[in-house]
């Protein structure tokens, strides 16, 4: 009697070790992985984890907005950091995000891209390894280098962190949801110097740090941010630009 | 092993000998009214981006021309085409709205009047060479030589006798934001452009609102129409198109809606289930990923409130 393919495929799967999510094998066709494990992760250990979600459209529709997100509770109670990148962008870095225990290690965010790229998230575990997720965006290109849509409205310094949001019930967690006014200048168009939101943090009432969030331009104009908390904990989210510009906002 | 090579050569050279040429076939489909009936797919290079329906009307005096395709090779075969059917002279071309796979033919229509809702002009000088360097890339080398005409023309809505046929023109705005649709009183030929999808999924990148599309459509059903003839899709002599164009906008308004009082992500709406009713409507996937884009930002603005301190 012969095998069929099916039946490779599973002995396949049982030679692998059952712990072993992880591999040194990229997911994605990248010729910049090195420079970024060297750059970004300073060279430590990582493993490509399929447990590290990270969601995008195949196609980029508007590059100015593409949206992402990322869902790492696998390792729920376990997660250090979460850095996020797009290798191809003039401006290849998304954000920082430490999540506490209150927070689940999950995010969700809108970018640009300036062409087709691998996006990856790496998260550091309290055992010192990083799983990285991967995935990969077709895109026409631009996003990055586009005029700015909010500079082109009238009047748009007078909305200047104007926060809408809403807390949402999930099955497992509360997801707060916000879209902050600001251009989210990333110094590549039209001499327009960088101007961005740069940092963020979600506290509870008593101005305890639940997470903490770390931008970078690659993020899109007008950020679109959701995080899940674990419970109903009243909120307050603190943004800072760049040019020292303090916003707040109660969720 | 040579003869290999040489069949090899020989297909090779066939397929140069013939080299990206538009099958346009004429359909008459009233008296007097003609269609050039394109595919359901997306843009590709294997199509040249003839996915869309054009026409032409034949009056005493000469021709009316509806659309002119994706580019100006499909414009200059549509119009010898026209050329097979009567000797009669163009004596205008409508653009039912500035799409690209709608107007980029029209240079091979430069002496012949070109009219368009003033409305589809501004568009076209806004968005025009964009979405020409975007067809350039999605349909390659079928592009050569095509460039943005404007039209030369504005219409109003209302009726227009030409050549000694009575054409009912309607300003419209619920797929791109000026929208012609053009019913030939005499046959009851309904060209509803884009705001009528059929078969194949509606696109949003302009539309004002999915609301504003469906009082469109009550209008359009409304006109004493024979056959409708959609953008994109088969021609139509029931209301079919109408139902599925409702019942489709309806689903994506309420996938929307829904996801945005729920605090959805555009990654989980872009993984909806496709409802089984629409399995035979082509690209609802791929058109799905492009409207959460396109129009899922005002409906989350809508479930949120101002929340700063
Ligand atoms: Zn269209």
């Amino acid at each position: 009697m012969e095998l069929d393919w099916r039946s490779f495929l599973l002995l396949a799967l049982f030679a692998v070790p059952w712990d072993s999510w992880g591999s040194q094998r990229d997911p994605v066709t990248s010729v910049m992985w090195d420079y970024y494990h060297e750059r970004l992760l300073g060279g430590e250990a990582f493993v490509f984890d399929e447990r590290v979600k990270l969601s995008a459209p195949p196609f980029a529709e508007d590059a100015r907005q593409v949206p992402i997100q990322i869902d790492a509770s696998a390792f729920d109670g376990q997660v250090v950091r979460m850095l996020a990148w797009a290798e191809l962008n003039p401006i290849p870095q998304i954000f920082d995000f430490q999540p506490g225990e209150q927070v689940l290690p999950r995010l969700a965010i809108r970018i640009r891209v300036e062409q087709a790229t691998p996006l990856r998230v790496a998260v550091l575990t309290r055992d010192g390894l990083w799983h990285v997720g991967s995935t990969q965006i077709d895109a026409a290109g631009g996003g990055c280098t586009a005029p700015s849509v909010v500079r082109a409205q009238a009047g748009w310094e007078e909305h200047l962190g104007e926060v809408l949001g809403k807390r949402f019930v999930l099955a497992d967690a509360n997801r707060l949801r916000v879209q902050v006014a600001h251009p989210m200048d990333n110094g590549l168009v039209g001499g327009i110097p960088e101007f961005f939101l740069n940092q963020a943090q979600l506290r509870d009432r008593s101005g305890n740090t639940l997470a903490s969030l770390e931008l970078f331009p690659a993020v899109s104009e007008n950020p679109t941010i959701s995080l899940d908390v674990k419970g109903n904990v009243e909120t307050e989210l603190w943004l800072r630009d760049n040019n020292g510009n303090e916003f707040k906002a109660e969720l | 092993m040579r003869w290999i090579l040489i069949l090899a050569a020989l297909a090779s050279a066939c397929v140069h000998a013939n080299p990206l040429a538009y099958d346009l076939q004429p359909r008459q489909i009233a008296d007097g009214v003609w269609l050039f009936e394109g595919s359901t797919d997306n843009f590709s290079q294997a199509n040249g981006g003839n996915i869309v329906n054009t026409g032409f009307i034949v009056t005493d005096k000469g021709v009316v021309v509806i659309d002119s395709g994706p580019s100006r090779r499909y414009g200059e075969v549509m119009r010898q085409a026209i050329a097979r059917v009567t000797d009669k002279p163009l004596l205008k071309v409508m653009l039912t709205h500035h799409h690209p796979d709608h107007v980029l033919g029209n240079q091979a229509f430069s002496d012949v009047p070109i009219a368009a809702l003033p409305g589809t002009t501004a568009l076209l000088v806004e968005q025009g060479d964009t979405m020409a360097e975007n067809m350039y890339r999605l349909v390659g080398d079928w592009m050569r030589g095509t460039e943005v005409l404007l039209p030369t023309e504005s219409l109003e809505p209302g009726m227009l006798e030409v050549g000694g046929r009575t054409l009912q023109l309607l300003a419209l705005s619920g797929h791109t934001g000026a929208d012609l649709a053009i019913l030939d009183v005499q046959s009851g030929v309904l060209f509803a452009g884009d705001l009528v999808f059929y078969q194949r999924a509606l696109t949003t990148p302009g539309t004002p609102s999915l609301a504003t599309w469906l009082a469109d459509l009550d209008q359009l059903q409304h006109l004493p129409w024979k056959q409708i003839v959609p953008g994109h899709g088969p021609l139509a002599s029931d209301a079919a198109p109408f139902a599925q164009m409702r019942d489709y906008l309806g689903w994506l308004d309420g996938v929307m809606r829904s996801g945005a009082e729920q605090g959805a992500e555009m990654n989980e709406l872009i993984r909806t289930a496709i409802p089984e009713r629409f399995a035979g409507v082509n690209l609802s996937r791929y058109e799905l990923i492009r409207s959460v884009s396109h129009l899922y930002p005002r409906y989350e603005q809508a479930a949120m409130q101002r929340v700063d301190r």
